[in-house]
Protein backbone atom coordinates (compact mmCIF):
# COMPACT_ATOMS: atom_id res chain seq x y z
CA UNK A 1 0.00 0.00 0.00
CA UNK A 2 2.94 2.27 0.58
CA UNK A 3 4.29 1.52 -2.90
CA UNK A 4 4.15 4.68 -5.03
CA UNK A 5 1.74 4.39 -7.92
CA UNK A 6 4.47 5.00 -10.48
CA UNK A 7 6.23 1.86 -9.36
CA UNK A 8 2.96 -0.04 -9.24
CA UNK A 9 2.21 0.99 -12.80
CA UNK A 10 5.72 0.20 -14.06
CA UNK A 11 5.22 -3.48 -15.02
CA UNK A 12 1.92 -2.67 -16.75
CA UNK A 13 3.54 0.15 -18.70
CA UNK A 14 6.49 -2.10 -19.61
CA UNK A 15 4.21 -4.82 -20.97
CA UNK A 16 2.13 -2.26 -22.85
CA UNK A 17 5.25 -0.77 -24.44
CA UNK A 18 6.67 -4.13 -25.49
CA UNK A 19 3.42 -5.41 -26.94
CA UNK A 20 2.65 -2.07 -28.62
CA UNK A 21 5.91 -2.50 -30.56
CA UNK A 22 5.00 -5.96 -31.87
CA UNK A 23 3.30 -4.68 -35.07
CA UNK A 24 6.56 -2.88 -35.95
CA UNK A 25 8.05 -6.32 -36.43
CA UNK A 26 5.21 -8.37 -37.83
CA UNK A 27 2.75 -5.72 -38.99
CA UNK A 28 3.25 -6.65 -42.64
CA UNK A 29 2.16 -10.21 -42.14
CA UNK A 30 -1.60 -10.58 -41.67
CA UNK A 31 -1.00 -14.12 -40.48
CA UNK A 32 1.42 -13.11 -37.73
CA UNK A 33 -0.77 -10.18 -36.76
CA UNK A 34 -3.63 -12.60 -36.33
CA UNK A 35 -1.52 -14.86 -34.10
CA UNK A 36 -0.50 -11.85 -32.00
CA UNK A 37 -4.10 -10.66 -31.71
CA UNK A 38 -5.36 -14.10 -30.72
CA UNK A 39 -2.58 -14.19 -28.12
CA UNK A 40 -4.06 -11.00 -26.62
CA UNK A 41 -7.54 -12.56 -26.64
CA UNK A 42 -6.18 -15.57 -24.74
CA UNK A 43 -4.27 -13.30 -22.35
CA UNK A 44 -7.46 -11.35 -21.52
CA UNK A 45 -9.35 -14.56 -20.82
CA UNK A 46 -6.46 -15.71 -18.64
CA UNK A 47 -6.41 -12.43 -16.67
CA UNK A 48 -10.11 -12.97 -15.94
CA UNK A 49 -9.60 -16.62 -15.07
CA UNK A 50 -6.71 -15.70 -12.78
CA UNK A 51 -9.03 -13.48 -10.75
CA UNK A 52 -11.71 -16.19 -10.71
CA UNK A 53 -9.68 -19.28 -10.00
CA UNK A 54 -6.36 -17.96 -8.75
CA UNK A 55 -7.65 -15.37 -6.33
CA UNK A 56 -11.20 -16.29 -5.36
CA UNK A 57 -11.17 -20.11 -5.68
CA UNK A 58 -13.89 -20.06 -8.33
CA UNK A 59 -13.14 -22.72 -10.94
CA UNK A 60 -15.27 -21.22 -13.71
CA UNK A 61 -15.04 -23.73 -16.57
CA UNK A 62 -17.39 -21.58 -18.62
CA UNK A 63 -15.01 -18.91 -19.93
CA UNK A 64 -15.83 -19.98 -23.49
CA UNK A 65 -19.55 -19.98 -22.74
CA UNK A 66 -19.39 -16.45 -21.28
CA UNK A 67 -17.33 -15.34 -24.28
CA UNK A 68 -19.91 -16.88 -26.63
CA UNK A 69 -22.63 -15.01 -24.75
CA UNK A 70 -20.72 -11.80 -25.45
CA UNK A 71 -20.04 -12.74 -29.06
CA UNK A 72 -23.44 -14.04 -30.09
CA UNK A 73 -25.42 -11.44 -28.17
CA UNK A 74 -23.49 -8.51 -29.63
CA UNK A 75 -23.79 -9.88 -33.17
CA UNK A 76 -27.49 -10.73 -32.87
CA UNK A 77 -28.30 -7.33 -31.34
CA UNK A 78 -26.73 -5.59 -34.33
CA UNK A 79 -28.17 -7.99 -36.93
CA UNK A 80 -31.74 -8.25 -35.65
CA UNK A 81 -32.28 -5.09 -33.61
CA UNK A 82 -30.00 -2.82 -35.68
CA UNK A 83 -28.26 -1.61 -32.55
CA UNK A 84 -25.07 0.44 -32.87
CA UNK A 85 -22.17 -1.98 -32.58
CA UNK A 86 -20.62 -0.23 -29.57
CA UNK A 87 -23.94 -0.34 -27.71
CA UNK A 88 -24.33 -4.00 -28.60
CA UNK A 89 -20.86 -4.80 -27.29
CA UNK A 90 -21.65 -2.88 -24.11
CA UNK A 91 -24.92 -4.74 -23.57
CA UNK A 92 -23.23 -8.08 -24.26
CA UNK A 93 -20.55 -7.22 -21.69
CA UNK A 94 -23.17 -6.38 -19.09
CA UNK A 95 -25.06 -9.61 -19.84
CA UNK A 96 -21.90 -11.68 -19.38
CA UNK A 97 -21.12 -9.86 -16.11
CA UNK A 98 -24.63 -10.51 -14.81
CA UNK A 99 -24.44 -14.19 -15.79
CA UNK A 100 -21.04 -14.69 -14.15
CA UNK A 101 -22.10 -12.78 -11.04
CA UNK A 102 -25.28 -14.86 -10.79
CA UNK A 103 -23.36 -18.15 -11.13
CA UNK A 104 -20.97 -16.98 -8.44
CA UNK A 105 -23.75 -15.85 -6.11
CA UNK A 106 -25.57 -19.17 -6.38
CA UNK A 107 -22.32 -21.09 -5.82
CA UNK A 108 -21.38 -19.07 -2.75
CA UNK A 109 -24.87 -19.18 -1.28
CA UNK A 110 -25.18 -22.92 -1.77
CA UNK A 111 -21.68 -23.43 -0.38
CA UNK A 112 -20.34 -25.21 -3.48
CA UNK A 113 -16.73 -26.35 -3.15
CA UNK A 114 -14.11 -25.53 -5.79
CA UNK A 115 -14.56 -28.77 -7.72
CA UNK A 116 -18.33 -28.60 -7.58
CA UNK A 117 -18.25 -25.11 -9.04
CA UNK A 118 -16.07 -26.59 -11.79
CA UNK A 119 -18.61 -29.31 -12.51
CA UNK A 120 -21.59 -26.95 -12.45
CA UNK A 121 -19.94 -24.39 -14.73
CA UNK A 122 -18.78 -27.14 -17.09
CA UNK A 123 -22.41 -28.24 -17.28
CA UNK A 124 -23.35 -24.61 -18.02
CA UNK A 125 -20.79 -24.65 -20.84
CA UNK A 126 -22.35 -27.78 -22.36
CA UNK A 127 -25.84 -26.29 -22.05
CA UNK A 128 -24.78 -23.07 -23.74
CA UNK A 129 -22.99 -25.02 -26.48
CA UNK A 130 -26.11 -27.06 -27.18
CA UNK A 131 -28.33 -23.98 -27.07
CA UNK A 132 -26.12 -22.32 -29.68
CA UNK A 133 -26.39 -25.45 -31.82
CA UNK A 134 -30.10 -25.84 -31.28
CA UNK A 135 -31.44 -22.29 -31.60
CA UNK A 136 -30.91 -22.36 -35.36
CA UNK A 137 -33.19 -19.44 -36.17
CA UNK A 138 -31.07 -17.19 -34.01
CA UNK A 139 -27.59 -18.70 -34.29
CA UNK A 140 -27.54 -20.66 -37.59
CA UNK A 141 -26.51 -23.69 -35.51
CA UNK A 142 -23.29 -25.42 -36.54
CA UNK A 143 -22.96 -23.21 -39.61
CA UNK A 144 -22.34 -20.13 -37.48
CA UNK A 145 -22.72 -16.47 -38.37
CA UNK A 146 -20.57 -14.36 -40.66
CA UNK A 147 -20.00 -11.25 -38.59
CA UNK A 148 -18.53 -9.00 -41.27
CA UNK A 149 -20.51 -5.76 -41.33
CA UNK A 150 -22.09 -6.48 -37.95
CA UNK A 151 -19.35 -4.96 -35.79
CA UNK A 152 -16.77 -2.22 -35.74
CA UNK A 153 -14.92 -3.70 -38.68
CA UNK A 154 -12.04 -5.08 -36.65
CA UNK A 155 -11.92 -8.06 -39.03
CA UNK A 156 -10.87 -5.80 -41.91
CA UNK A 157 -8.27 -3.87 -39.96
CA UNK A 158 -5.77 -6.22 -38.29
CA UNK A 159 -3.78 -3.35 -36.78
CA UNK A 160 -6.87 -1.74 -35.29
CA UNK A 161 -7.98 -5.11 -33.92
CA UNK A 162 -4.59 -5.66 -32.34
CA UNK A 163 -4.50 -2.29 -30.64
CA UNK A 164 -8.09 -2.47 -29.41
CA UNK A 165 -7.36 -5.84 -27.82
CA UNK A 166 -4.09 -4.52 -26.44
CA UNK A 167 -5.91 -1.57 -24.89
CA UNK A 168 -8.43 -3.91 -23.26
CA UNK A 169 -5.68 -6.17 -21.93
CA UNK A 170 -3.58 -3.31 -20.57
CA UNK A 171 -6.67 -1.81 -18.95
CA UNK A 172 -7.43 -5.16 -17.31
CA UNK A 173 -3.83 -5.44 -16.05
CA UNK A 174 -4.00 -1.90 -14.70
CA UNK A 175 -7.27 -2.70 -12.95
CA UNK A 176 -5.70 -5.84 -11.49
CA UNK A 177 -2.70 -3.85 -10.32
CA UNK A 178 -4.88 -1.21 -8.75
CA UNK A 179 -6.99 -3.85 -7.03
CA UNK A 180 -3.97 -5.53 -5.48
CA UNK A 181 -2.38 -2.24 -4.51
CA UNK A 182 -5.50 -1.34 -2.53
CA UNK A 183 -6.80 -2.84 0.70
CA UNK A 184 -8.98 -5.11 -1.44
CA UNK A 185 -5.79 -6.90 -2.43
CA UNK A 186 -5.18 -7.88 1.19
CA UNK A 187 -8.77 -9.13 1.43
CA UNK A 188 -8.37 -11.22 -1.73
CA UNK A 189 -5.03 -12.65 -0.56
CA UNK A 190 -6.66 -13.62 2.71
CA UNK A 191 -9.80 -15.18 1.28
CA UNK A 192 -7.90 -17.15 -1.35
CA UNK A 193 -6.00 -18.80 1.51
CA UNK A 194 -8.89 -19.44 3.88
CA UNK A 195 -12.43 -18.19 3.51
CA UNK A 196 -13.53 -18.89 7.10
CA UNK A 197 -10.58 -17.04 8.60
CA UNK A 198 -11.18 -14.20 6.15
CA UNK A 199 -14.84 -14.00 7.16
CA UNK A 200 -13.88 -14.03 10.86
CA UNK A 201 -11.46 -11.19 10.15
CA UNK A 202 -14.32 -9.02 8.92
CA UNK A 203 -13.99 -9.65 5.17
CA UNK A 204 -17.26 -9.99 3.25
CA UNK A 205 -16.23 -13.10 1.31
CA UNK A 206 -19.50 -13.36 -0.61
CA UNK A 207 -19.30 -9.80 -1.88
CA UNK A 208 -15.69 -10.15 -2.99
CA UNK A 209 -16.31 -13.42 -4.81
CA UNK A 210 -19.43 -12.20 -6.60
CA UNK A 211 -17.83 -8.85 -7.50
CA UNK A 212 -14.71 -10.58 -8.86
CA UNK A 213 -16.82 -13.05 -10.83
CA UNK A 214 -18.91 -10.24 -12.31
CA UNK A 215 -15.83 -8.19 -13.20
CA UNK A 216 -13.97 -11.13 -14.72
CA UNK A 217 -17.07 -12.20 -16.65
CA UNK A 218 -17.48 -8.67 -17.99
CA UNK A 219 -13.93 -8.85 -19.35
CA UNK A 220 -14.60 -12.26 -20.89
CA UNK A 221 -17.88 -11.09 -22.44
CA UNK A 222 -16.27 -7.96 -23.85
CA UNK A 223 -13.36 -9.88 -25.37
CA UNK A 224 -15.75 -12.54 -26.67
CA UNK A 225 -17.68 -9.81 -28.48
CA UNK A 226 -14.50 -8.21 -29.88
CA UNK A 227 -13.35 -11.65 -31.00
CA UNK A 228 -16.61 -12.14 -32.92
CA UNK A 229 -15.85 -8.89 -34.73
CA UNK A 230 -12.19 -9.45 -35.51
CA UNK A 231 -12.60 -13.10 -36.47
CA UNK A 232 -15.26 -12.33 -39.09
CA UNK A 233 -17.15 -15.46 -38.18
CA UNK A 234 -18.49 -17.22 -35.11
CA UNK A 235 -19.80 -20.71 -34.50
CA UNK A 236 -20.39 -22.79 -31.37
CA UNK A 237 -17.05 -24.53 -31.83
CA UNK A 238 -14.88 -21.38 -31.77
CA UNK A 239 -16.11 -20.81 -28.20
CA UNK A 240 -16.11 -24.48 -27.16
CA UNK A 241 -14.48 -25.66 -23.94
CA UNK A 242 -11.63 -27.27 -25.87
CA UNK A 243 -10.99 -24.07 -27.80
CA UNK A 244 -11.21 -21.56 -24.96
CA UNK A 245 -11.28 -23.01 -21.45
CA UNK A 246 -8.52 -25.58 -21.85
CA UNK A 247 -6.05 -23.12 -23.46
CA UNK A 248 -6.92 -20.57 -20.75
CA UNK A 249 -6.32 -23.06 -17.98
CA UNK A 250 -3.04 -24.23 -19.50
CA UNK A 251 -1.85 -20.67 -20.21
CA UNK A 252 -2.56 -19.53 -16.66
CA UNK A 253 -0.90 -22.55 -15.06
CA UNK A 254 2.10 -22.16 -17.36
CA UNK A 255 2.50 -18.45 -16.72
CA UNK A 256 1.78 -18.59 -13.01
CA UNK A 257 -1.42 -18.15 -11.06
CA UNK A 258 -1.88 -15.18 -8.74
CA UNK A 259 0.66 -13.07 -10.57
CA UNK A 260 0.14 -9.93 -12.62
CA UNK A 261 2.06 -11.12 -15.65
CA UNK A 262 1.45 -14.86 -15.44
CA UNK A 263 -1.61 -14.72 -17.72
CA UNK A 264 0.26 -12.67 -20.35
CA UNK A 265 3.46 -14.75 -20.26
CA UNK A 266 1.38 -17.93 -20.27
CA UNK A 267 -0.71 -16.79 -23.23
CA UNK A 268 2.45 -15.83 -25.14
CA UNK A 269 4.06 -19.20 -24.42
CA UNK A 270 0.90 -21.04 -25.35
CA UNK A 271 0.63 -19.21 -28.67
CA UNK A 272 4.30 -19.85 -29.35
CA UNK A 273 3.99 -23.57 -28.62
CA UNK A 274 0.87 -23.69 -30.75
CA UNK A 275 2.83 -22.28 -33.68
CA UNK A 276 5.89 -24.46 -33.09
CA UNK A 277 3.91 -27.68 -33.25
CA UNK A 278 1.89 -26.69 -36.29
CA UNK A 279 4.39 -28.16 -38.83
CA UNK A 280 4.08 -31.58 -37.21
CA UNK A 281 0.73 -32.06 -38.91
CA UNK A 282 -0.80 -35.25 -37.63
CA UNK A 283 1.75 -35.39 -34.84
CA UNK A 284 0.72 -31.95 -33.59
CA UNK A 285 -1.23 -33.25 -30.64
CA UNK A 286 1.59 -35.55 -29.59
CA UNK A 287 4.26 -32.86 -29.88
CA UNK A 288 1.97 -30.51 -28.05
CA UNK A 289 1.46 -32.97 -25.21
CA UNK A 290 5.18 -33.68 -24.83
CA UNK A 291 5.99 -29.98 -24.73
CA UNK A 292 3.31 -29.30 -22.16
CA UNK A 293 4.44 -32.16 -19.93
CA UNK A 294 8.01 -30.88 -20.12
CA UNK A 295 6.93 -27.35 -19.29
CA UNK A 296 4.84 -28.51 -16.36
CA UNK A 297 7.71 -30.58 -15.01
CA UNK A 298 10.13 -27.67 -15.24
CA UNK A 299 7.80 -24.86 -14.23
CA UNK A 300 5.29 -26.40 -11.91
CA UNK A 301 4.38 -23.11 -10.23
CA UNK A 302 4.38 -21.32 -13.53
CA UNK A 303 7.08 -19.42 -15.36
CA UNK A 304 6.66 -16.04 -13.69
CA UNK A 305 7.17 -17.22 -10.08
CA UNK A 306 10.17 -19.33 -11.12
CA UNK A 307 11.78 -16.41 -12.90
CA UNK A 308 10.97 -14.13 -9.98
CA UNK A 309 12.64 -16.38 -7.44
CA UNK A 310 15.63 -16.94 -9.74
CA UNK A 311 16.06 -13.19 -10.09
CA UNK A 312 15.38 -12.80 -6.38
CA UNK A 313 18.34 -15.01 -5.53
CA UNK A 314 20.64 -12.73 -7.42
CA UNK A 315 19.02 -9.49 -6.34
CA UNK A 316 18.47 -9.64 -2.57
CA UNK A 317 16.05 -6.71 -2.65
CA UNK A 318 13.59 -8.84 -4.60
CA UNK A 319 13.67 -11.78 -2.27
CA UNK A 320 11.05 -11.15 0.41
CA UNK A 321 7.78 -12.67 -0.82
CA UNK A 322 5.61 -10.18 1.05
CA UNK A 323 2.89 -8.29 -0.74
CA UNK A 324 4.68 -5.00 -0.20
CA UNK A 325 7.59 -6.08 -2.38
CA UNK A 326 5.27 -7.65 -4.93
CA UNK A 327 5.58 -4.62 -7.16
CA UNK A 328 9.33 -5.10 -7.46
CA UNK A 329 8.87 -8.76 -8.21
CA UNK A 330 6.38 -7.96 -10.91
CA UNK A 331 8.97 -5.67 -12.47
CA UNK A 332 11.32 -8.63 -12.49
CA UNK A 333 8.55 -10.58 -14.19
CA UNK A 334 8.19 -7.76 -16.69
CA UNK A 335 11.63 -8.37 -18.14
CA UNK A 336 10.56 -11.94 -18.81
CA UNK A 337 7.46 -10.81 -20.64
CA UNK A 338 9.61 -8.47 -22.68
CA UNK A 339 11.70 -11.23 -24.14
CA UNK B 1 -20.65 3.77 23.89
CA UNK B 2 -22.75 1.38 25.89
CA UNK B 3 -24.02 2.21 29.32
CA UNK B 4 -21.83 0.71 32.03
CA UNK B 5 -24.54 -1.71 33.12
CA UNK B 6 -25.24 -2.97 29.59
CA UNK B 7 -23.68 -6.40 29.00
CA UNK B 8 -21.39 -6.54 25.96
CA UNK B 9 -22.93 -9.89 25.02
CA UNK B 10 -26.41 -11.12 25.77
CA UNK B 11 -27.66 -14.48 24.47
CA UNK B 12 -31.33 -15.20 25.06
CA UNK B 13 -32.94 -18.60 24.55
CA UNK B 14 -30.47 -19.84 21.94
CA UNK B 15 -31.51 -23.17 20.45
CA UNK B 16 -29.55 -24.86 17.69
CA UNK B 17 -30.31 -28.24 16.12
CA UNK B 18 -28.24 -30.28 13.73
CA UNK B 19 -30.74 -32.70 12.22
CA UNK B 20 -32.22 -34.53 15.20
CA UNK B 21 -29.47 -33.51 17.60
CA UNK B 22 -30.11 -30.54 19.82
CA UNK B 23 -26.69 -28.90 20.12
CA UNK B 24 -27.91 -25.92 22.15
CA UNK B 25 -31.08 -25.85 24.24
CA UNK B 26 -32.49 -22.51 25.33
CA UNK B 27 -29.11 -21.07 26.28
CA UNK B 28 -29.22 -17.71 28.02
CA UNK B 29 -26.06 -15.98 29.15
CA UNK B 30 -24.51 -12.56 29.54
CA UNK B 31 -20.96 -11.26 29.46
CA UNK B 32 -20.30 -7.92 31.16
CA UNK B 33 -17.81 -5.43 29.69
CA UNK B 34 -14.23 -6.39 30.55
CA UNK B 35 -15.39 -9.64 32.16
CA UNK B 36 -13.40 -12.84 31.85
CA UNK B 37 -15.96 -15.63 31.68
CA UNK B 38 -15.10 -19.31 31.41
CA UNK B 39 -17.31 -21.64 29.37
CA UNK B 40 -16.81 -25.28 30.28
CA UNK B 41 -18.54 -28.59 29.74
CA UNK B 42 -17.83 -32.12 28.56
CA UNK B 43 -17.00 -32.90 24.94
CA UNK B 44 -20.03 -32.31 22.75
CA UNK B 45 -21.71 -30.05 25.29
CA UNK B 46 -22.14 -27.34 22.65
CA UNK B 47 -19.40 -24.90 23.67
CA UNK B 48 -17.93 -24.35 20.22
CA UNK B 49 -21.42 -24.31 18.70
CA UNK B 50 -22.35 -21.49 21.06
CA UNK B 51 -19.25 -19.51 20.05
CA UNK B 52 -20.14 -20.15 16.38
CA UNK B 53 -23.67 -18.82 16.94
CA UNK B 54 -22.35 -15.71 18.69
CA UNK B 55 -19.79 -14.90 15.97
CA UNK B 56 -22.19 -15.53 13.11
CA UNK B 57 -20.63 -18.67 11.63
CA UNK B 58 -23.79 -20.53 12.58
CA UNK B 59 -27.38 -19.32 12.64
CA UNK B 60 -29.49 -20.28 15.68
CA UNK B 61 -32.87 -21.95 15.13
CA UNK B 62 -34.33 -19.68 17.79
CA UNK B 63 -33.17 -17.12 20.32
CA UNK B 64 -31.34 -13.83 19.98
CA UNK B 65 -27.78 -12.60 20.25
CA UNK B 66 -27.17 -8.97 21.22
CA UNK B 67 -23.95 -6.99 21.26
CA UNK B 68 -24.11 -3.85 23.41
CA UNK B 69 -27.86 -4.20 23.38
CA UNK B 70 -28.11 -4.34 19.57
CA UNK B 71 -29.34 -7.53 17.90
CA UNK B 72 -26.84 -9.34 15.65
CA UNK B 73 -28.72 -12.64 15.34
CA UNK B 74 -28.31 -14.14 11.90
CA UNK B 75 -25.82 -11.54 10.67
CA UNK B 76 -22.96 -12.99 8.60
CA UNK B 77 -19.68 -13.56 10.45
CA UNK B 78 -17.84 -10.66 8.77
CA UNK B 79 -20.51 -8.21 9.92
CA UNK B 80 -20.37 -9.52 13.49
CA UNK B 81 -16.57 -9.30 13.41
CA UNK B 82 -16.81 -5.64 12.39
CA UNK B 83 -19.13 -4.96 15.29
CA UNK B 84 -16.33 -5.88 17.65
CA UNK B 85 -16.30 -9.64 18.06
CA UNK B 86 -12.96 -11.42 17.72
CA UNK B 87 -13.02 -15.18 17.34
CA UNK B 88 -9.98 -17.36 17.95
CA UNK B 89 -10.42 -20.86 16.54
CA UNK B 90 -9.52 -24.03 18.38
CA UNK B 91 -7.61 -25.30 15.37
CA UNK B 92 -6.22 -22.15 13.78
CA UNK B 93 -6.73 -22.01 10.02
CA UNK B 94 -5.26 -18.61 9.21
CA UNK B 95 -3.64 -17.83 5.87
CA UNK B 96 -0.69 -20.24 5.48
CA UNK B 97 1.41 -18.36 2.93
CA UNK B 98 0.93 -14.93 4.50
CA UNK B 99 3.50 -13.82 7.04
CA UNK B 100 2.68 -13.28 10.70
CA UNK B 101 2.58 -9.53 10.18
CA UNK B 102 0.42 -9.71 7.03
CA UNK B 103 -2.02 -12.00 8.82
CA UNK B 104 -2.39 -9.63 11.75
CA UNK B 105 -2.74 -6.71 9.34
CA UNK B 106 -5.76 -8.42 7.76
CA UNK B 107 -7.39 -8.32 11.20
CA UNK B 108 -6.45 -4.67 11.65
CA UNK B 109 -7.69 -3.64 8.19
CA UNK B 110 -11.04 -5.39 8.19
CA UNK B 111 -11.89 -6.32 11.77
CA UNK B 112 -13.00 -2.96 13.11
CA UNK B 113 -15.94 -0.70 12.25
CA UNK B 114 -13.65 2.25 11.48
CA UNK B 115 -11.45 2.08 8.40
CA UNK B 116 -8.02 2.68 9.94
CA UNK B 117 -5.44 4.61 7.95
CA UNK B 118 -1.99 3.17 7.18
CA UNK B 119 -0.33 4.59 10.31
CA UNK B 120 -3.12 3.47 12.59
CA UNK B 121 -3.16 0.02 10.97
CA UNK B 122 0.58 -0.34 11.52
CA UNK B 123 0.21 0.70 15.15
CA UNK B 124 -2.58 -1.80 15.78
CA UNK B 125 -0.51 -4.56 14.20
CA UNK B 126 2.47 -3.65 16.38
CA UNK B 127 0.39 -3.56 19.54
CA UNK B 128 -1.19 -6.93 18.86
CA UNK B 129 2.15 -8.57 18.03
CA UNK B 130 3.69 -7.02 21.13
CA UNK B 131 0.95 -8.41 23.32
CA UNK B 132 1.36 -12.01 22.10
CA UNK B 133 5.15 -11.62 22.03
CA UNK B 134 5.58 -12.50 18.36
CA UNK B 135 7.23 -9.30 17.18
CA UNK B 136 10.47 -11.01 16.26
CA UNK B 137 8.60 -13.60 14.14
CA UNK B 138 6.68 -11.07 12.09
CA UNK B 139 8.25 -11.85 8.71
CA UNK B 140 7.78 -15.62 8.95
CA UNK B 141 5.05 -17.33 6.93
CA UNK B 142 2.32 -18.53 9.27
CA UNK B 143 2.42 -22.00 7.71
CA UNK B 144 5.83 -22.57 9.27
CA UNK B 145 4.77 -21.89 12.87
CA UNK B 146 3.78 -24.57 15.38
CA UNK B 147 0.19 -24.95 16.55
CA UNK B 148 0.57 -22.84 19.66
CA UNK B 149 2.26 -20.03 17.76
CA UNK B 150 -0.53 -20.19 15.20
CA UNK B 151 -3.10 -19.82 17.97
CA UNK B 152 -1.25 -16.74 19.20
CA UNK B 153 -1.16 -15.30 15.68
CA UNK B 154 -4.88 -15.95 15.42
CA UNK B 155 -5.33 -14.18 18.76
CA UNK B 156 -3.23 -11.25 17.54
CA UNK B 157 -5.25 -11.13 14.31
CA UNK B 158 -8.45 -10.92 16.36
CA UNK B 159 -6.96 -8.31 18.74
CA UNK B 160 -5.83 -6.10 15.86
CA UNK B 161 -9.51 -5.61 15.01
CA UNK B 162 -9.98 -3.88 18.41
CA UNK B 163 -12.66 -6.31 19.67
CA UNK B 164 -14.99 -5.54 22.55
CA UNK B 165 -15.59 -9.23 22.95
CA UNK B 166 -13.08 -11.98 22.36
CA UNK B 167 -14.26 -15.56 21.85
CA UNK B 168 -11.38 -17.86 22.69
CA UNK B 169 -11.67 -21.57 21.92
CA UNK B 170 -9.21 -23.88 23.67
CA UNK B 171 -6.09 -21.79 23.63
CA UNK B 172 -4.18 -24.17 25.88
CA UNK B 173 -4.73 -27.79 24.93
CA UNK B 174 -1.43 -29.63 24.71
CA UNK B 175 0.56 -27.03 26.65
CA UNK B 176 2.85 -27.69 29.62
CA UNK B 177 2.16 -25.98 32.97
CA UNK B 178 4.64 -23.17 32.35
CA UNK B 179 3.13 -22.38 28.96
CA UNK B 180 -0.35 -22.54 30.47
CA UNK B 181 0.67 -20.00 33.06
CA UNK B 182 2.02 -17.69 30.39
CA UNK B 183 -1.18 -18.10 28.44
CA UNK B 184 -3.48 -17.25 31.34
CA UNK B 185 -1.31 -14.22 32.10
CA UNK B 186 -1.73 -13.22 28.45
CA UNK B 187 -5.52 -13.43 28.65
CA UNK B 188 -5.49 -11.30 31.81
CA UNK B 189 -3.31 -8.73 30.05
CA UNK B 190 -5.65 -8.72 27.04
CA UNK B 191 -8.52 -7.93 29.36
CA UNK B 192 -6.68 -5.29 31.35
CA UNK B 193 -4.70 -3.54 28.61
CA UNK B 194 -7.21 -3.83 25.79
CA UNK B 195 -10.39 -3.67 27.81
CA UNK B 196 -11.92 -6.59 25.93
CA UNK B 197 -14.42 -8.94 27.52
CA UNK B 198 -13.46 -12.57 27.03
CA UNK B 199 -15.66 -15.63 26.70
CA UNK B 200 -13.25 -18.47 27.04
CA UNK B 201 -13.83 -22.15 26.25
CA UNK B 202 -11.18 -24.36 27.78
CA UNK B 203 -10.59 -27.95 28.78
CA UNK B 204 -7.70 -27.21 31.10
CA UNK B 205 -9.78 -26.90 34.26
CA UNK B 206 -7.09 -25.56 36.57
CA UNK B 207 -6.36 -22.72 34.22
CA UNK B 208 -10.03 -21.75 33.83
CA UNK B 209 -11.11 -22.05 37.44
CA UNK B 210 -8.01 -20.24 38.66
CA UNK B 211 -8.31 -17.34 36.22
CA UNK B 212 -11.93 -16.38 35.58
CA UNK B 213 -14.31 -14.61 37.91
CA UNK B 214 -17.35 -16.37 36.52
CA UNK B 215 -17.83 -19.72 34.85
CA UNK B 216 -20.74 -21.05 32.77
CA UNK B 217 -21.24 -24.82 32.56
CA UNK B 218 -22.86 -26.38 29.50
CA UNK B 219 -24.04 -29.97 29.40
CA UNK B 220 -25.96 -31.54 26.51
CA UNK B 221 -26.46 -28.07 25.09
CA UNK B 222 -28.03 -26.56 28.21
CA UNK B 223 -26.62 -24.24 30.86
CA UNK B 224 -26.63 -26.28 34.05
CA UNK B 225 -24.79 -23.87 36.32
CA UNK B 226 -23.05 -20.51 36.38
CA UNK B 227 -21.32 -18.40 38.98
CA UNK B 228 -17.97 -17.97 40.67
CA UNK B 229 -15.62 -20.92 40.05
CA UNK B 230 -15.47 -22.05 43.66
CA UNK B 231 -19.25 -22.19 43.90
CA UNK B 232 -19.75 -23.89 40.52
CA UNK B 233 -17.14 -26.54 41.25
CA UNK B 234 -19.19 -27.60 44.27
CA UNK B 235 -22.54 -27.50 42.49
CA UNK B 236 -24.01 -31.03 42.67
CA UNK B 237 -25.38 -30.86 39.10
CA UNK B 238 -21.95 -29.90 37.77
CA UNK B 239 -20.18 -32.54 39.80
CA UNK B 240 -22.55 -35.16 38.51
CA UNK B 241 -22.83 -34.09 34.88
CA UNK B 242 -19.35 -33.00 34.12
CA UNK B 243 -16.76 -33.31 36.79
CA UNK B 244 -18.13 -36.56 38.19
CA UNK B 245 -16.31 -38.59 40.77
CA UNK B 246 -13.14 -38.06 38.75
CA UNK B 247 -13.11 -34.31 39.34
CA UNK B 248 -9.96 -34.58 41.36
CA UNK B 249 -8.36 -36.82 38.76
CA UNK B 250 -9.38 -34.43 35.99
CA UNK B 251 -7.88 -31.58 37.90
CA UNK B 252 -4.60 -33.41 38.31
CA UNK B 253 -4.56 -34.58 34.69
CA UNK B 254 -5.49 -31.09 33.44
Amino acid sequence: MSVPWTRQAAPVVAVAAVLAAVPLGVGDSPYQMRIATLMLVLACYAVAFNLLFGHTNQLFLCVGALASLGGYLSVILVRDLKLASLAAVGLATVAAAATGGFLSYVSVRRGFGVLFVGIVTLAVSLIVHNLLLGLRDLTNGETGIVTRGLGMGLGDHPLKAYYVLLAVMVASLAAYRWLFGSRHGAALHALSEDEVSAELSGIDVTRYKVACAAGASALVGLVGALYADLNGFISPSVYAVGHVDIPVLVALLLGGMRTLLGPVVGAALFSLVDELVRPFGQLTVLAYGVLLVALFLLFRQGVVPVVQSALGRRVPALRAPSSRTAAKEEVAGGTEAGR
Amino acid sequence: MSRPSEPVLRCRGITKRFGGVVALRDVTLEVEPKALVGLIGPNGAGKSTLLNVVCGLSRPDSGTVELDGRPVTGLPAHAVARRGVGRVLQIPRLFPSLTVEETVRVGALFGSPDSPGPAQTARRVDEALELVELRDRRTEPVGRLNTQEKRLVDLARALAGQPKLLLVDELMSGLNPVEIQRCTALLRRVREERGAAILWVEHVMDAVLGTVERVVVLDHGAVIAQGPPAQVAKDPAVVEAYLGVDFHAAEVAG
